[in-house]
């Protein structure tokens, strides 16, 4: 019962901060902002959700050190384990620099895609401790929305890059990661609030370090 | 009775109190400590009276409870170092009182610290010898401020299982390193202090202490900390313990999260000694390390606390490298300086796996705070407003996004921040100024000095309007005819005046010719065949029209000049104005010939020597035209004029529009002699033609050649002056007076004129070569005000003025 998603919140379309809105049609299309929204290039775009996905890290890492603040060997607990474990992710330079974009592009959507459904589930988990600060809450809450537009994001760029050529369309495994990303999600929800936070804050920092790396790869040329 | 009942009760007044001790821990403030006697059962008050040596009031304890029960404590106002204190203490019941024996205290004499803390013991091996190293720390005050005192320390230690200490005098250091112990006994140890000649303090509480007797493994290693310089390998370090006095052996373990598996260190030896070295393959990111150091010696092992990394989070970068300070200068702002500096070698920021974040800080070199500026991840920097003239000490250090830690500083770099640029500008403009000004000095120096010749270089003097009375544009039309004969002028009388005047205009000119020629010569060798018909024509042209005026003014008085004609006469100064310049030489030499029979000598010299191309055909039309008009209107000599014009008229449009062709040229060489035999002609045929015309009019001739004579030294004067040049002329005021002809009388008599325009004296001070034109200038000027009411049947005579062209003599020859 409480794998209820919850859903983003009404009215705010996640990927606005990010993309400027496009389903509106081309009615809307001669509205400056569109306008000046159609000649986004891709480094745009990129530098775009690496600077959202900074900010998720940013608040993970508060979030981190000011509610659950780090007693030293916390780390140690070996009895931590983060429900994204079991991907394969590159863990170092020489491979995810290896890593073809296309899978290293997926393997972003997937861990974007593995928290979301925990993250909804973990904001709906602490309201109900009331001794928890205001400000960790709302904060929790920010996360959550932010990952929301995040992968939105990362989904426009990956949609753009195919469309002109820069990644081809391989990334079918998609849908069958959704699919596996419910069920991690059962494994997120063992999680005691300190690991979560401490999963999330080190994904985030992976979904951070793998888009700089595409795009550096992609563009080499554009402030790398 | 009383004192029975008391004594019954056992009740009596206390007992005497003793003052046990007084104490002062740092000669700055004291405490007392008294015991009480008995207290004679009832509640008994104690009282601590004191008084000072130097007086006689007693006071009261300050403070009863800071050192607690039976104390007094005194502070820091209630102490005098250098005064002896007289203290008692009085303890009071309901039946009495009693006192205690006074103690004298002296504050120096009774210094006694409290004993030293924080004793610590570790032993320690160098060169095979054991050890044993001792730490402690000063006693605590209560008041921290004063807390730079002095102490001396004593050390004692002894075997546990012994009675005796061995004291050591340690001196002022707080740490004591103590050899020739025992291997494998269990040692105490105390620590006391004294300050300067007080009393030791108690002794500290007892440390103990292993030593190591070679029997025992080694202590626990500790793990220091972990560091990738480059987010790409990493290197922890640790710090052995003692080693129990055997060779020991580190080895460094660790396991990853979520995995059982224990690995040892895959290199000890590239970051150092008692350090392991992660390469690439071997560090794993957004992955907890666990890791342990093990100590082993032949005795045993001992391992460290485990500690827990994750390599994402250890990340510190090496400093910035490169950094330069560049000083730009722009012109028009101020100076301000631009840091930049290169990522550190290590890192590699390309791939995008590691990005950095710098921050710089400066201060002046004599600055105590440093400005610290979170520059992002740029690698330049703009720094405007800095204080010139001072030296600046800049130092920048990075740090990956989001996590990890700052680098180093790098090494301080300065840069002189030069005192002001604008100085140095103001230098040049004061130059520039000084220079300019020198300039303009040494300008209006020469002006001064070469005077109007520059003036009249720069600012050449405005000619003035010369001749008035024949309109060319008209003669060239051949209206002028018409216009006579519609003015009703044909019945007019061809008069002798006239023609005598034009006779000698004629003279005049032609003498001017024959000057002209030498002249023009010396001017212009190689043009000279050309120039001299050409001129001597434009002259020729000009002088006739010099003549109506002289008539115009004759017809002046006697009625009012129609608008028309007054419109040509400014039509003729206008071109008498153009041909002004370089004229004054050649009049020169026709002025002497002038005198010899002219009447008229002024206007002569008055004449242009035109060398415009355009006045020329001009003048030639006019001529012509004038010539058509002479035979309309004069009698005499009607088909010699006539014939003489003809072929005149012939030959001078060839020489004006093909003068540049040779045969033209010579064309215009036999004319030149023409018009030379002409000129010859005309001043032999003069006097003859004078005589006869001149004699009935003797009376005027006698008034015109006065007034010629008057002029006569004015004339030579001038050409005395115009051979120097440079002086100035003067012309006597009569002369200048005749130059005007007011009136003609019964057409034959001149009337000249007195002219003392201003104008004229103002001319006379410019040089002599300006002196002819303006001259004519004042004429003209004078002769269009005049006629401004020329009658009608004067206009035959003015019409008639422009037979004066010496052209229309040609023929003569």
């Amino acid at each position: 019962a409480a794998l209820t998603p919850l859903p983003p919140p009404a009215g705010t379309d996640p990927a606005t901060p990010l993309l400027c809105r496009r389903g509106a049609g081309a009615a809307v299309a001669a509205v400056a902002g569109d306008a000046g929204c159609r000649l986004l290039t891709v480094a745009d775009l990129f530098d775009r959700v690496i600077r959202h996905s900074g900010r998720i890290h940013s608040l993970a890492t508060a979030l981190c050190e000011k509610r659950l603040p780090p007693r030293d060997n916390e780390l140690g607990k070996s009895a931590r384990k983060c429900h994204t474990s079991g991907m394969l992710t590159p863990n170092g330079t020489e491979y995810a620099q290896k890593i073809p974009r296309e899978e290293l592009t997926h393997l972003t959507l997937k861990l974007l895609q593995a928290w979301k459904e925990p993250l909804s589930h973990f904001n709906q988990h602490i309201e109900h401790h009331q001794e928890l600060p205001d400000d960790s809450l709302s904060k929790a809450k920010q996360i959550s929305n932010m990952v929301h537009e995040l992968k939105t994001g990362v989904e426009k760029v990956t949609e753009k890059m195919q469309s002109m050529g820069i990644i081809n369309n391989s990334l079918t495994g998609m849908a069958s990661s959704e699919a596996t990303g419910l069920s991690i999600s059962n494994e997120a929800n063992m999680m005691s609030d300190s690991d979560f936070i401490h999963c999330f804050r080190r994904d985030s920092n992976k979904v951070q370090s793998y888009l700089k790396i595409l795009k550096c790869r992609i563009m080499p040329e554009n402030s790398c | 009775k009383y004192l029975d009942f008391c004594t019954s009760l056992g009740q009596s007044y206390p007992g005497k109190p003793k003052i046990i001790r007084c104490r002062s821990l740092e000669k700055e403030t004291f405490s007392c400590w008294w015991k009480p006697g008995s207290d004679g059962r009832l509640p008994t008050n104690y009282t601590l009276f004191y008084s000072k040596d130097s007086e006689e009031n007693f006071y009261e304890c300050p403070d009863y409870r800071t050192s607690g029960p039976n104390s007094c404590y005194f502070d820091k106002n209630h102490t005098n170092p250098w005064t002896t204190y007289n203290i008692t203490v009085m303890a009071t019941n309901e039946i009495g009182s009693n006192s205690s024996d006074p103690q004298y205290v002296d504050v120096t004499s009774i210094v006694q610290p409290d004993a030293p803390v924080n004793l610590s013991l570790e032993t320690k091996t160098s060169a095979g010898i054991m050890y044993l190293w001792a730490k402690w720390s000063p006693p605590p005050l209560a008041d921290v401020s004063s807390n730079s005192h002095v102490y001396h320390y004593e050390l004692q230690l002894k075997p546990e299982e012994k009675e005796e200490w061995e004291t050591i005098s340690v001196g002022v250091q707080t740490q004591c390193k103590v050899t020739m112990l025992q291997a494998g006994v269990k040692y105490v140890v105390q620590v006391r202090c004294m300050l300067d000649c007080g009393e030791w303090s108690e002794w500290s509480s007892e440390s103990h202490i292993q030593i190591p007797n070679g029997e025992s493994p080694p202590e626990k290693p500790t793990i220091i900390k972990c560091r990738s310089p480059e987010k790409e390998t990493f290197t922890c370090w640790w710090k052995p313990g003692s080693d129990g006095g055997h060779p020991t052996n580190y080895t460094f373990l660790y396991s990853k999260e979520g995995e059982q598996q224990v690995y040892e260190c895959p290199d000890y030896r590239t970051a150092g000694p008692n350090s392991c070295y992660f390469d690439k393959k071997h560090t794993s990111f957004w992955t907890i390390y666990n890791i342990t150091v093990k100590a082993t010696n032949k005795m045993g092992s001992n391992v460290s606390d485990p500690h827990y990394v994750d390599v994402t989070y250890i990340v510190q970068p090496d400093p910035p490298v490169n950094v330069t300070l560049e000083l730009k200068k722009p012109i028009n702002t101020k100076p301000y300086l631009v840091l930049s500096w290169s990522p550190p070698p290590l890192a590699d920021v390309r791939s995008g796996w590691l990005t950095l974040e710098y921050e710089l800080r400066l201060k002046p070199e004599e600055g105590e705070e440093w400005e610290t500026v979170f520059v992002g991840q740029q690698t330049q920097y703009k720094m405007f407003s800095l204080n010139p003239g001072k030296k600046y000490i800049v130092q920048i250090h990075c740090k990956p996004d989001h996590h990890g830690s700052w680098s180093e500083w790098s090494s301080e770099k300065y840069i002189q921040i030069p005192t002001d640029f604008r100085v140095k500008d103001m230098v040049v403009w004061i130059i520039v100024g000084v220079l300019s000004s020198l300039i303009c000095l040494i300008m209006s120096w020469t002006m001064v000095l070469k005077g109007y010749r520059m003036i009249a270089f720069i600012l050449p003097p405005v000619p003035g309007p010369k001749i008035k009375g024949i309109d060319t544009h008209l003669l060239e039309t051949g209206k002028s005819e018409e216009l006579l004969s519609a003015l009703g002028c044909h019945g007019f009388p061809p008069t002798s005046d006239c023609e005598e005047l034009l006779i000698e205009y004629l003279e005049v000119e032609d003498s001017e010719d024959q000057q002209l020629m030498p002249s023009h010569d010396n001017g212009h060798p190689s043009k000279n065949a050309k120039r001299i018909p050409k001129e001597k024509d434009s002259d020729s042209g000009r002088g006739s029209c010099d003549s109506p005026s002289v008539l115009s003014e004759k017809c002046r008085e006697s009625r009012a000049l129609p608008s028309t004609l007054q419109t040509q006469d400014v039509r003729d100064v206008q071109e008498n104005k153009e041909g002004k310049r370089s004229w004054e030489t050649e009049c020169i030499a026709s002025e002497q010939k002038i005198l010899l029979f002219n009447n008229e000598s002024t206007k002569e010299t008055t004449w242009p020597a035109t060398q415009l191309p355009d006045n020329h055909l001009f003048a030639y039309h006019s001529i012509v035209d004038a010539h058509k008009i002479t035979l309309s209107t004069t009698n005499v000599n009607i088909t010699s004029f006539l014939v003489g014009n003809e072929e005149h008229q012939s030959q001078y449009p060839i020489t004006e529009t093909l003068h540049d062709d040779m045969e033209k040229q010579r064309e215009m060489e036999n004319l030149h002699s023409k018009t030379d035999q002409t000129t010859v002609q005309v001043i032999k045929n003069r006097p003859n033609d004078k005589s006869p015309f001149l004699n009935p009019k003797l009376m005027d001739y006698v008034e015109v050649h006065k007034v010629r004579q008057d002029k006569e030294p004015a004339v030579l004067l001038k050409h005395k002056e115009n051979s120097r040049k440079s002086d100035k002329y003067t012309v006597p005021g009569t002369s200048k007076e005749y130059t005007k002809v007011s009136t003609v009388v019964d057409h034959n008599i001149l009337v000249l004129m007195p002219d003392s325009r201003i104008h004229h004296t103002s001319v006379i001070q410019e040089p002599a070569m300006e002196m002819p034109q303006n001259l004519q200038q004042g004429q003209a000027e004078k002769n269009m005000s005049y006629c401004l009411t020329v009658p009608s049947e004067c206009k035959r005579e003015t019409s008639g003025s422009e037979y004066m062209d010496p052209s229309s003599f040609m023929p003569f020859k």
